[in-house]
């Protein structure tokens, strides 16, 4: 048996691992995908105040803080017995929405969206934001860094700082925005409104009139059919900060729907032998294996995920391109991974246009901002939408408010086994008589940077992003093939 | 704006990974800084290149692994040296030299690449939360914020 390793996954940081085993014929067997996880945070949590959490928990991941510092303050809310005033669930929601613009147009012009705009099979060194701004002009490059940068400044004015927000506390958050603030949210909500139109433009003259392009991403190397999570508000619209999750079987129908509190009865979480990382599934379906279909409760928790779990989107933009999206792609749900790209920018859109109704609500500048809570702690869970997936906090205390148990469920863990079947489908699809090039590398790594996955995202040691590492082997075990852009570690010259 | 920014970088609550943080503030505690900007932060790819706008110079402390020296040891590094495996990327942007490339297409004001220099300890455990570096990463604490301070008076 041959065996092709890719470790770690280009562009992603952290130390996963593809590894590809393919038969006799050269025709891919099997294939395992190992995402690590870090060690030993409920232990780290245990004894603590539980007040600390939003704050300690941000510090889990230097990508998304914003949304663990969210999830974190739902639950204290929960777990404190107490409901924020209207002002402050608005003031969280906005800086929600000012975090999802920068994170989503970051993804699309960055990380994913070099594989479209750039090309799947260009050099590895031009798929990256340098080859997009080649393509599509400088001055669109530069707008993406203005993007980033304004929403920098809501998240700082709402959050206290720019990176690891601190001004959401159980009950409320710790301070309002002024009238003059809100005058500059405003202004920048309206040119994130513009933006977002913008990129949508640009996904559809760069992508979706690329007939090539649009072959691909309904191929079936890329087509998985499982059940689809995401919150949703009482209208069954996409919601990122608050409401129920509701999760849609693979023929779109509703499956279940549930409050955060109710999570446990819902979801369980399955082992391997080969992985830290554990495989979320729906106990009412069960474990089945790394297999796709109404059958197995595996389920998908990404951006298409929230589109294919809601009715609608609850701002008119977003909703034209919703419908949109599906009347091109056949319907709901749609089954194809890589549409997972175009989800993306919807919820820009969405996010955008969020962010100016919320900038636009008299009650957003309010000083009914907290609820001091009062009851004693027991237990509680939090629920948002991060924008890799639905993520959980569970806590429970004594009844000083020490933590005695913790429990997260993060976006990446809830794709983990999503991620095995797209990526195994990929290499199944590209990989025919031991064939392989940098090319269809690219193109089975493409199935897994769809989900713009987190994998342990928090390390930044160097050298955190590990390039890619191929190694073929034949069925003797002997290398016959391998190619490396590992750091040379006589370059580093030591001083102790 | 002071010229220079000394940047911490790494999570705090990781073990070996708070070595930034841990360095830069010894050298914070024990050396008359004078005009120098701290940031101790968890960011890496164009989150970090956009911290460089309006420096003249940046030294970034940093843990690494490269499992060829003993956990503490010390290195220098210089960003043009780095091969583009540089750590200070982003799993959900870009590496930090691309990031820069493409700031300094936007006019941004960021250092040149030699004035962007690098202390990094060898590291040897940034999976397990917790608040204390392992025994010999702490130890290589005041030597390494020796290491900036000296850099900081060339």
């Amino acid at each position: 048996m041959t065996r092709i390793t890719i470790d770690p996954i280009t562009r992603l940081e952290g130390h996963g691992k593809i590894e590809i085993f393919l038969n006799e014929q050269g025709n891919v067997e099997n294939c395992y995908l190992q995402i690590p996880e870090l060690r030993g945070f409920e232990v780290f949590c245990l004894g603590r105040p539980a007040e600390e959490m939003p704050r300690l928990t941000d510090r889990i991941c230097g990508v998304c803080p914003e949304a663990h510092h969210m999830a974190a303050a739902k639950a204290l809310d929960a777990l404190y017995h107490v409901d924020p005033p209207s002002p402050a669930k608005k003031l969280r929601e906005l800086l929600y929405s000012a975090f999802y613009v920068t994170d989503h147009t970051t993804h699309f012009y960055a990380l994913g969206g070099p594989d479209f705009v750039v090309g799947p099979d260009a050099p590895t060194a031009e798929r990256n934001i340098l080859g997009v701004i080649a393509k599509v002009g400088l001055e669109i490059g530069g707008q993406v860094i203005a993007c980033r940068k304004r929403n920098h400044e809501v998240i700082k004015m709402i959050g206290g700082r720019a990176i690891h927000p601190v001004t959401a506390l159980p009950g409320g958050m710790a301070h309002p925005i002024t009238e003059e603030q809100r005058q500059q949210i405003l202004e920048i909500a309206r040119q994130n409104v513009e933006f977002a139109q913008f990129t949508i433009q640009l996904f559809h003259d760069v992508v979706l009139a690329n007939s090539g392009y649009v072959d691909l991403i309904v191929s079936q190397g890329y087509t998985q059919k499982t059940y689809y999570m995401g919150l949703v508000d009482e209208n069954n619209h996409v919601n990122f900060y608050d409401g129920k999750v509701r999760v849609v079987d693979p023929e779109g129908k509703e499956f279940i729907k549930y409050a955060p509190g109710e999570y446990i009865q819902h979801i369980a979480e399955h082992v391997e032998p080969w992985t830290y990382l554990k495989f979320p599934y729906l106990k009412k379906v069960g474990w089945k294996g790394f297999v796709d279909g109404k059958d197995s409760g595996i389920y998908m928790a990404t951006p298409l995920s929230r589109l294919n779990a809601a009715d609608g989107m609850a701002t008119p933009l977003a909703q034209a391109e919703y419908e949109k999206m599906y009347e091109t792609l056949g319907g709901k749900p749609v089954h194809h991974t890589l549409a997972i790209h175009w989800a993306r920018v919807i919820e820009l859109q969405y996010a955008a246009e969020r962010m100016l109704q919320l900038a636009e609500d008299p009650e957003i500048t309010s000083t009914n901002i907290r609820a001091i809570p009062t009851a004693i702690p027991t237990e509680g869970v939090g629920i948002v939408e991060a924008p890799r997936g639905t993520l959980t906090h569970h806590y429970k205390t004594d009844e000083k408010g020490l933590l005695t148990e913790v429990n997260l469920v993060v976006g990446t863990t809830n794709n983990n086994a999503p991620m095995y079947i797209s990526v195994k489908k990929a290499a199944q699809a590209l990989i025919h008589d031991g064939q392989v090039n940098d090319g269809i590398l690219n193109r089975i790594e493409m199935a897994f940077r769809s989900y713009d996955p987190c994998m342990s995202c928090a390390t930044h040691s160097l050298p955190g992003q590990m390039p890619l590492e191929l190694i073929v082997r034949d069925v003797t075990g002997a290398l016959v093939h391998h190619l490396s852009q590992y750091v040379q570690p006589e370059l580093l010259e030591s001083v102790k | 704006m002071a010229k220079t920014l000394l940047v911490g970088l790494g999570n705090p609550i990781l073990t070996d990974d708070a070595i930034g943080w841990r360095v830069v503030e010894q050298t914070r505690d024990h050396f008359e800084l004078g005009d120098v900007d701290i940031q101790l932060v968890c960011v890496g790819g164009l989150s970090l290149a956009e911290l460089m706008i309006g420096y003249k110079r940046v030294i970034i402390v940093d843990s690494i692994i490269t499992k060829r020296h003993l956990p503490g040891t010390v290195y220098h590094l210089a960003l043009c040296s780095l091969p583009e495996t540089l750590n200070s990327s982003s799993a959900h942007d870009t590496n930090l030299t691309t990031a820069l490339e493409a700031l300094r297409r936007f006019n941004a004001p960021l250092p040149d690449n030699d004035a962007i220099e690098f202390v990094a300890v060898e590291a040897l455990d940034v999976w397990t939360f917790g608040e204390s570096c392992t025994p010999d990463v702490a130890a290589s604490i005041p030597t390494a914020a020796e290491r900036v301070w000296s850099l900081l008076q060339s």
